[in-house]
């Protein structure tokens, strides 16, 4: 594997595991209110600062970046779930089905799917599942495509044809055969779809609209941060998490992108 | 060709057709209507307003009484802003909207490719490792992180600009800039692979091998097919710019479609939801379908499949 | 140089804006209509646009508007005004009686639908001819002379003369409004007998207004016009003032107030605004029922800490369901926090610590509730009590509200300097805005008895009786009064605080 990928692959471990464990480490609760340390700048006592309620930011940074990073996953698992089937039916079906499919998911395309969500979520809600199912109900377009695509190069492979000639079921050879050959390319396209869903989600908490107190995401603390001019701190942290995160995730994607198609090598003008 | 067109437009129709009608049912069956607010309202006025809105007729002839304006060009009145119609705030909400919109595309579009085209050409050299390092950057920059440390630093800071209001085009800078950076790392790596592939096709190797000058080649056979996935990706991309819009207008305070949607969704303004996102769903059809028409003139192996769909 | 000077003094001459005072608004107005304006964002421009019977001082006080005097008969049933002669509108046609007669039919015109025209309800027969059970020619408003009126009322209303600084009892023009229809709110078709009229009007830009020159105070009006722009965010307002875009903006975010007072201070103006915010409980759903489990909420509160450490701006705390500045009313008595005597309330209803008190805490949404009720929910925590909160946009929050879809709620309630406005809110029979749905048969008494009462010290005593007996039954939580944070520009004069928040443009002027 590529050496970039596998650092990228090793600091979204790191800042997950930093995510999930940091909590026990610090003594302030996710809720816990320092009545006297309203609004305080980043000091020993707390490393991030205090928000306008006087809960220490650390805390709230790292229980933001769980809620965010768990939406983004359940939303691609989501996308993947209705990505992977819709792109592997078309693309082995083929004829007229296939044009039926992907004319869909030109159609699709088309909508302004972020309008939609948001009704959604301002009407029925600020449930974080609801959020994420609707995420991921309008992210896994690509995906179709991409994992369709791959099932046209796999479906003409030796084993197929054999497979085929036996007599096999077509669910069978789609489950069996094409399915796992695909994943690989899905995969990385997923991790592709992960920092998107993180923007749509914290897009969505940023207007007010997702996320409810007392749970939090990057996207809520930016937008709190965002509306205090003289607590800098409130917006630098969770900013500079969300950037890090986007940043390492698009990086990662590209690399293993790039490692999977070797075509790009050594033209040089 | 133009069965081709009249095809996709047909299809455009029935999309804005269904938009339409999954909004209005939506609003319809979500809690909270227009006229619930902080004071209380009798019920011979609420009863009142219900009528004088058409609010009070059961839901399918409601439906088909839209329809039939909407069919007229008619987007109705505003349940909240009583002194306008929609189409009096469309009117309005719009050109500030494109404007923004316009502008960061074309933003994003030129530095995008300039970036990406001069990362290409210096393939595998610290500049292109910069370059697309920089381009990446870009990516983690959303416009929620951007916009309020633009407004911090350009308008409090330092007062060069102003940090809101729509009346010069100076209110224009920041807010272009913060909806841009996103896509200017878009529009770089895709120039950047599509350099590298037309760098590979066979009569741009040709080209060079004759001795062709670096300037000739990369204006005439380079960039026309390094423009293609670029032009393939932008009406997705103008779709996520318009969408991304609703968080500048809402930090910088412009009055555009972005803002009445928000706001409409919010006040449970029926008719100015349904014809905001009548508006932007038209936008983003109308978008796509251009590009395809771009893209058939530039890349002939979709004009040939465009002419095959037409059987 | 000179050039450039000369030639931005040209342009502030052809457009006159250099002394036009740019106010940024709290929001866009939904309407400039002013039987059928709904917002408070609004009163604030209507009340330059238009001169009611009575009107507000700088200072807040009413003082006569469109009449010069008026007589009340010793019943209280009968109003008596007397227009001023010399009142004109905009386009120079008189303001008479008739005028008055004809807009306090409009907005009590069931198809107008107005959604506060039972502001005006205290006149006789509005309410029937606003349900749509009465002829419109049956309202109790006659024009006795060209510049006499007389309004009679259903029941003595002793607070009439404040009810009318309301835009609701605002005349409209009827010439316009028959030579215009619907249009006649247009700018250029507006016409208008306050201080201003409505030069333009960008949805979402800006509300401009010019001065009135057929006013009758027109001498005493020292502004060329005025600019209220929509501002929603408050953070972005407090920006585009610091950038220099707004002369006035209506609200900045709380937690800048510390800043801007070592920093600013000669902009800064915190005042308090005549209003309520309490928690209310639905009294129809156990374990609410139970007056211990709600006393024992209560207790947990400690309101110092909300006003002190929360808000900081100097919010005043509210015992009592009537706001503190509220003229002549004796505030509520203290009730200090005592959270050993709440666990012990919550122990008595069955609350123990394996079966502890769960339940959902709604609010509305924006940052200063936001910051309350977490700030509730870790008080009710240290007694043992688990919360979770709930917010939701205002239109949906006060929906739920009104439908009983809560638990427990934060509410709010804005307006006059008048108890009954807020002790009508815990009466059975005043309908949906009771959110808990409150019944207690010696409160509605005491209610009922003190509305038929003209007398007004007697009124005050029987309206206090009630208070008490609401409050002992912790049907709600009232915790603080509101305060109003705005920034004015030191060179303005005249910007006098007020607890009702709207400030006269026409008393405004450059130093």
């Amino acid at each position: 594997m590529h050496r970039g990928s596998r650092t990228s692959i090793v600091c979204i471990l790191l800042l997950a595991i930093a995510l999930f464990l940091g909590p026990w480490l610090s003594p302030w609760g996710e809720e816990h209110i320092d009545w006297n340390a309203i609004d305080t700048p980043p000091s020993l006592v707390h490393w991030f600062g205090t928000d306008g309620s006087g809960r220490d930011l650390l805390v709230r940074t790292m229980a933001g970046g769980r809620v965010s990073l768990t939406i983004a996953f359940l939303a691609t698992l989501v996308s993947f779930a209705i990505g992977l089937p819709w792109g592997a039916i078309a693309g082995y079906t083929g004829g007229r089905v296939d044009q039926v499919m992907m004319r869909i998911v030109d159609g699709l395309y088309g909508l302004p799917f972020m309008f939609l969500v948001i009704l959604l979520v301002v009407f029925f809600g600020r449930n974080p599942y609801l959020l994420f199912i609707a995420i991921g109900a309008v992210s896994w377009l690509d995906l179709a495509r991409i994992v369709r695509g791959q099932t046209l190069v796999v479906k003409n492979a030796m084993y197929i044809e054999a497979a085929k000639a036996l007599g096999v079921s077509d669910p069978w050879i789609v489950t069996r055969h094409v399915v796992p050959n695909v994943m690989g390319p899905a995969l990385v396209y997923a991790t592709l779809t992960i920092p998107g869903v993180i923007i749509a989600e914290s897009f969505i908490s940023f207007l007010g609209l997702g996320i409810q107190e007392p749970q939090t995401s990057w996207g809520v603390l930016i937008a709190d941060g965002a509306t205090r001019l003289h607590a800098p701190w409130q917006l630098i942290f969770p900013a500079t998490f969300l950037a890090v995160t986007l940043l390492v995730l698009n990086v990662a994607g590209d690399q293993l992108r790039d490692a999977m198609d070797p075509q790009e090598k050594g033209v040089r003008l | 060709m133009t069965r081709f067109i009249f095809r996709r437009l047909a299809f455009a129709l029935v999309t804005l057709w269904l938009v339409v009608s999954a909004a209005f049912f939506l609003i319809r069956a979500a809690p909270g209507g227009p006229f619930d607010g902080e004071r209380r309202l009798p019920p011979a006025i609420e009863k009142n307003l219900l009528a004088s809105y058409h609010l009070d007729e059961p839901l399918p002839v409601q439906y088909w009484r839209y329809l039939r304006m909407v069919g007229s060009g008619d987007l109705g009145p505003s349940f909240k802003q009583k002194d306008f119609t929609v189409n009096e705030l469309i009117r309005a909400g719009l050109p500030i909207s494109l404007g923004v919109g316009i502008s960061a595309f074309l933003l994003a579009l030129l530095f995008g490719t300039l970036l990406g085209t001069l990362a290409a050409l210096g393939h595998n050299t610290f500049r292109d490792r910069f370059l697309s390092g920089l381009a990446s950057l870009g990516l983690a920059f959303p416009p929620l992180i951007v916009a309020p440390v633009l407004v911090l630093v350009f308008a409090v800071g330092l007062a060069w600009l102003p940090a809101g209001g729509h009346t010069s085009p100076q209110h224009y800078v920041l807010p272009t800039i913060a909806l841009s950076l996103p896509y200017i790392a878009a529009f770089a790596r895709l120039s950047r692979v599509g350099c590298l592939e037309a760098l590979r096709l066979p009569h741009v190797t040709t080209a060079r091998s004759k001795g062709l000058s670096r300037r000739r080649l990369v204006f005439q056979h380079v960039l026309p097919s390094a423009i293609v996935p670029v032009l393939s990706y932008s009406g997705p991309a103008a779709a996520a710019l318009l969408a991304g819009s609703m968080v500048v207008e809402e930090v910088f305070s412009l009055p555009g479609l972005g803002r009445y949607f928000v706001q409409g969704a919010i006040n449970r303004d029926y008719t100015l939801v349904m014809g905001t996102v009548l508006v932007y769903a038209a936008l983003i059809l109308a978008l796509n379908l251009l590009v395809d028409l771009l893209y058939g003139r530039l890349d002939p192996r979709v004009r040939s499949e465009m002419v095959a769909s037409n059987d | 140089m000179r050039v450039f000077l000369l030639l931005s003094a040209l342009w502030c001459c052809v457009t006159g804006l250099a002394d036009f005072i740019r106010i940024g608004n709290t929001g866009e107005p939904a309407t400039l209509d002013p039987h059928r304006y709904n917002l408070r964002l609004e009163e604030t421009i209507l009340n330059d646009l238009y001169l009611g019977l009575t009107t507000m001082s700088p200072a807040g006080h009413i003082v006569p508007g469109a009449a010069i005097s008026w007589d009340v008969s010793r019943d209280g049933l009968t109003w008596t005004f007397e227009l001023r002669p010399n009142a004109r509108w905009s386009d120079g046609e008189p303001v008479t009686a008739e005028d008055f007669v004809f807009s306090y039919q409009r907005l009590l015109n069931p198809q107008t639908a107005s959604s506060l025209a039972f502001f005006m309800y205290p006149i006789k027969n509005a309410e029937a001819i606003n349900s749509g059970n009465a002829p419109l020619n049956s309202l109790g408003v006659t024009a006795l002379t060209m510049h006499r009126l007389a309004i009679e009322l259903e029941k003595p209303f002793p607070f009439f003369a404040e009810r009318l600084l309301y835009p609701t009892a605002y005349p409209v023009p009827p010439h316009a409004i028959a030579a215009h229809g619907d249009a006649w709110v247009k700018p250029g078709n507006m016409v208008t007998n306050g201080a201003f009229i409505l030069a333009d009007w960008r949805p979402q830009g800006f509300v401009e207004l010019a001065k009135n020159q057929h006013f009758y105070d027109a001498f005493n009006v020292a502004l060329p016009g005025v600019r209220y722009i929509p501002v929603q965010n408050a953070t972005t307002a407090l920006n585009r003032y610091r950038a220099g875009e707004l002369d006035v903006i209506l609200e900045f975010p709380a937690g800048e107030l510390r800043w801007l007072r070592q920093h600013m201070a000669d902009h800064v103006r915190v005042s308090p605004l005549l209003s309520v915010m309490y928690l209310v409980f639905n009294v129809s759903e156990p374990p609410f029922n139970d007056a211990r489990v709600r006393k024992a909420l209560a207790l947990a509160i400690d309101r110092r800490i909300l006003t002190e450490k929360v808000l900081k701006s100097g919010e005043r705390i509210s015992y009592g369901l009537v706001p503190s500045m509220v003229a002549n009313y004796p505030t509520a008595t203290t009730q200090l926090p005592d959270r050993a005597l709440a666990r012990n309330l919550l122990r008595a209803a069955g609350f123990t610590q394996d079966n502890p008190l769960k339940l959902t805490l709604r609010y509305f949404t924006g940052d200063e509730n936001k910051r309350i009720q977490i700030a509730i929910a870790s008080m009710w925590r240290s007694v043992g009590v688990q919360t979770s909160l709930h917010h939701a946009e205002l239109n949906v929050h006060f929906a739920d509200l009104r439908q009983g879809n809560f638990q427990v709620a934060h509410a709010g309630w804005f307006g006059e300097n008048n108890p009954e406005h807020y002790l009508e809110l815990l009466m059975s029979d005043i309908g949906d805005v009771n959110y808990g749905r409150y019944m207690s048969p010696k409160y509605d008494r005491l209610m009922r008895q003190a509305k038929r009462t003209a007398d007004l010290e007697t009124r005050i005593t029987l309206l206090k009786g009630a208070e008490i007996e609401g409050l002992r039954d912790f049907s709600v939580i009232p915790l603080y009064s509101v305060m109003i944070r705005s920034l004015v520009d030191p060179q303005i004069l005249g910007w006098h605080t007020n607890p009702r928040n709207v400030h006269g443009a026409r008393y405004l002027h450059w130093k």
